[in-house]
């Protein structure tokens, strides 16, 4: 790489200036204000300059605000868990199979990250509610005799964020399946081991960082999605998500607003140090 | 060699598993796509009757000016994130220098803390800074950027992964300035992450929700947030034909540039970065 | 060598292989005695390691029947077949210490920790890589990688050993380091091996019998030195070292003898096992170190005009390019004895070839 690792200082940072300067002033001065903002009080949107750890305070306290935490953790538990449960059978499928309709079942099982999360949200509000598919079906075979309440649940949020997020988990074991090799299969095989020992002695251990990272990053998108819960939840099953929206927009507590806003940036900073310990042992052969 | 390896029957066992997997995948969106053919006014499934007044609805005014907003958006945002995105994944790829850590932190930031929280934060930076007039589509068109540019600098520092140093070296030994050999020999052979990451900061514009919500101004609405505006007033059958609208277009749009430029392996390739 | 049936450690019969529309195996037969080393030897896509997974239980056959130490096995899967296979990436688990790929094949046989440890020590001993077992694959050279993967495929005592192109991922040095210590070591272990390769030099040095495979098919077995000196066909002549090849006709056959005419007209007498019809065309093939040159034709000897075209200095050898008169090019290995032969390109000389130098082929 000579010639090529070094280059022009004074050129490179005239070249980085204008992408610098966009990051700075609308990602890293924003959330500076926005963790800021959670240490004032305010009147309404508008911040009064006073030091408090009020809005925290607040946050940890309320039930609204401690059962709207809790939540979010179980559907970001209860997302991770079911989309990499799903994700990994596909994945090893895709990787494996020498059908040479391959490359279009990889493009299918991507092609919903096309699609605006509201769109698949809302086939899930059709299948799901009072009058919803599940609910006709059964009453027609006369299995209820009232439609049953399936939503707003906690529950409906889950199905419908795991299907949302699907796509990033199965790309995320497929990249980690397809490092490996089948012959690693066909020597344990060789060797003695059954198909279920295989399984569990050579492709499980192999693809545990897969696993993890999958999970980790259907859950880290999970607990900060907006639109899921606001559709297939209710002012019963909020999530620090929907809290944030209402204080920011309905409410105008920006400071409450801030402070929970800040609350899921340090989940993502923990959830990212985690991802990065979690893979590292594995990959630091 | 390629050894296929499988006994039939745990791979038959799988490829059933798979085929209801896809099942779950599009039944949902299938179901939404009925649901606007649907005759009466509920969203309901099966759809009762065939009816195509939803999609009469959809593709009025009404509804065609926010998806035209989505769509100079979506494009103002893929423009401006290869013109960011290009210098930066090429000096990232290329270049070892102090400062190079924050700069990767930086610019993958938006891809590691939440959209929503972007949102929020740009909410308050132009309410602050006293560009509240700029709340609509200039700040959705900063928040966009931020949040798509990861993923445009990814792909386009994936296409220059493959690329080996030593074609710019052969260039410049052969004479071409830096300039020359990067616009005559790097440029071309990464055309197609180029446009990859174009069209994946495009769609991650058009689809976005989480920021969009807080960025909006009267007149001056994304598609996906005037659709979740509405949904608080019910499910109307209106809405899936809009949302299926909303579908079609990325989908266009990728089938394009699919078509005129292959991008196939960097959505895959996307995952590893 | 003769193996009887009914005493091979591994019998393969009437094995047909299909992928799709492609016949990657058709119709092959063999039988490989208890202890004996077997190389199938043939150019990428000549069936040999459809063959080897085949024998493996990667995939069944399409017809056929395969059976290992007596047992009937083309319907068990690998792991039932007491089979050790070395594959060309070694296929090492990556997450696994060297002594724990090792141990892999007796923890699934669920021998007792104890003896697992032993036998390891011992398996990683023979290999030469004793006090390396806690190391992981990734952080060994690569023949060391090698070893490991022989280690892994020995130690668990299997009824045949396979191994797949298992040098060619090896430097030349190492290949040929490697080459002689896994010949040395088949044969003090005596364990039945077979050996998948396309690189001549190793079938020739290492095996007991060498099967040259061709379109799916067996096309010669034998030993070594029957494949090299007595090819059956036109393609081992080609495959196996090199041949000079000329077109011929028969003048007058016998059972072991046929008389060819040549190019020139000149005629020889070839002992042969092929039966030939008087009359019928068919090839003359000469190895190139088994020619020499003459300045006069001799007697009782193929004696052909020739033209030299080339020189090439090889150290051991000198390669001398000719071009016959009337007929094709051919080569002529001469061995260095210190002195320079008196040959110049361009030199009017003799092609000059003994009959038992001389082979008959089939056209």
């Amino acid at each position: 790489m000579i010639g090529i690792g070094e280059g022009r200082s004074g050129l490179r940072w005239l070249v980085l200036a204008l992408p610098c300067a966009v990051l700075i002033s609308f990602f890293a001065v924003p959330n500076v204000l926005l963790l800021s903002a959670s240490f004032m009080r305010s009147e309404a949107s508008v911040l009064i300059d006073e030091f408090t750890l009020d809005n925290y305070q607040d946050i940890l306290s309320g039930a609204l605000f401690r059962g709207a935490m809790l939540r979010t953790v179980i559907v970001g538990l209860g997302v991770g868990a079911l989309d990499v449960l799903i994700a990994f059978p596909l994945a090893y499928f895709l990787v494996r199979t020498q059908s040479r309709w391959k490359g279009l079942l990889i493009a299918l099982s991507l092609a919903p990250l096309l699609a605006s999360v509201i769109v698949r949200t809302y086939g899930w509000y059709v299948i799901l509610n009072r009058s919803g598919a599940i609910n006709q079906t059964l009453q027609g075979l006369g299995m209820i005799d009232q439609p049953l309440a399936l939503m707003p649940s906690t529950g409906a949020i889950i199905i419908g964020l795991a299907h949302a997020l699907l796509p990033y988990a199965v790309l995320t074991l497929m990249t980690a399946l397809s490092a490996i090799s089948p012959n690693l299969e066909l020597a344990a095989m060789t060797l003695g081991a059954s198909r279920w020992r295989t399984f569990v002695h050579v492709v499980l251990p192999l693809s545990l960082p897969g696993l993890i990272g999958g999970f980790v990053l259907c859950f880290s998108i999970a607990i900060s999605a907006y639109a899921t819960p606001a559709i297939l939840g209710g002012p019963a099953t909020q999530t620090v998500a929907t809290l944030i929206y209402t204080f920011m927009m309905n409410l105008l507590d920006w400071a409450v607003g801030s402070a929970l806003a800040a609350v899921l940036i340090a989940a993502s900073l923990l959830l990212l140090y985690l991802a990065s310990k979690l893979g590292s042992q594995r990959t630091a052969l | 060699m390629s050894l296929a390896r499988r006994a039939a029957g745990p791979w038959r066992a799988l490829r059933w598993t798979v085929a209801v997997i896809y099942l779950f995948m599009f039944g949902p969106i299938l179901i939404t796509a009925a649901v606007s053919f649907n005759a009466s006014n509920r969203s309901q499934f099966p759809p009762q009757g065939f009816s195509l007044r939803w999609w009469g609805n959809a593709l009025s005014e009404e509804w065609l000016e926010p998806v035209l907003f989505s769509l100079q958006l979506a494009g103002a945002t893929a423009a401006l994130c290869v013109l960011l995105g290009a210098p930066l994944a090429f000096i990232l790829t290329r270049q070892r220098f102090r400062g190079r850590e924050v700069l990767v932190a930086l610019t993958l930031g938006p891809l590691m803390l939440p959209a929503l929280v972007t949102g929020v934060g740009l909410l308050q930076f132009f309410q602050y800074m006293g560009l509240r007039d700029y709340i609509g589509f200039p700040s959705l068109l900063a928040g966009h950027v931020v949040i798509s540019l990861p993923f445009a600098v990814r792909t386009i520092a994936i296409s220059l992964h493959g690329l080996p140093p030593n074609l710019e070296l052969a260039a410049m030994s052969l004479g071409a300035g830096r300039a020359r050999a990067l616009w005559e020999i790097v440029v071309p052979l990464a055309k197609s992450g180029i446009i990859a990451g174009a069209v994946f900061a495009f769609v991650h514009s058009f689809t976005d929700v989480n920021l969009s919500i807080f960025l909006a101004a009267p007149g001056q609405i994304p598609v996906t947030v005037k659709i979740m505006g509405f949904l608080e007033f019910g499910f109307a059958p209106t809405l899936a034909a809009v949302s299926v609208i909303t579908l079609i277009v990325p989908l266009t749009v990728v089938g394009i540039m699919q078509w005129l430029f292959g991008l196939g392996d960097f959505i895959y390739g996307d995952a590893r970065g | 060598m003769g193996t009887r049936v009914g005493e091979a450690a591994l019998l393969l019969k009437g094995i047909e292989k299909r992928f799709g529309l492609v016949t990657a195996v058709r119709g092959l037969d063999l039988a490989v005695a208890q202890g004996e080393f077997v190389t199938l030897l043939g150019p990428s896509g000549c069936g040999k390691s459809t063959t080897l997974g085949l024998i493996a239980g990667f995939f069944p056959p399409d017809a056929g029947e395969i059976y290992l130490g007596g047992r009937h096995v083309e319907n068990l899967p690998p792991f039932a077949r007491d089979i050790g296979v070395v594959f060309q990436d070694y296929a090492l688990f990556p997450h696994m210490t060297v002594a724990q790929n090792v141990a892999f094949g007796l923890k699934m046989r669920r021998v007792d920790r104890a003896e697992i440890n032993a036998r390891v020590e011992e398996a990683l001993d023979l290999v030469k890589l004793g006090g390396l077992g806690s190391r992981r694959p990734l952080q060994l050279s690569g023949g060391q990688r090698q070893r490991v993967a022989l280690a892994r495929a020995l130690v668990v005592r299997p009824t045949v050993l396979l191994l797949d192109e298992p040098l060619s991922n090896l430097d030349l040095k190492l290949r040929e380091e490697m080459r002689a210590e896994i010949a040395a070591l088949q044969r003090r272990l005596a364990i039945t091996t077979v050996f998948v390769t396309h690189d001549q030099g190793e079938a020739l040095a290492m095996s007991d019998r060498i099967a040259v495979m061709n379109a799916g098919a067996i096309e010669q077995i034998g030993r070594p030195t029957e494949i090299y000196e007595r090819p059956a066909t036109r393609f081992v002549a080609d495959f196996i070292g090199r041949t000079n090849v000329m077109p011929a006709t028969v003048g007058a056959a016998g059972s072991t003898q046929v008389s060819l005419v040549t190019v020139q007209g000149a005629t020889i007498e070839v002992a042969t096992a092929h039966s030939l019809a008087t009359g019928a065309r068919a090839l003359l093939a000469v190895r190139p170190e088994r020619a020499t040159l003459a300045t006069a034709p001799v007697a009782d000897a193929l004696s052909l005009r020739a033209e030299v075209t080339q020189i090439l200095y090889l150290g051991a050898s000198r390669e001398i390019h000719l071009t016959l008169d009337d007929g094709p090019a051919v080569i002529v290995d001469l061995a260095n004895d210190g002195r320079e032969p008196p040959i110049e390109i361009g030199d009017r000389v003799w092609f000059v070839a003994a009959p038992a130098s001389c082979l008959v082929l089939p056209a």
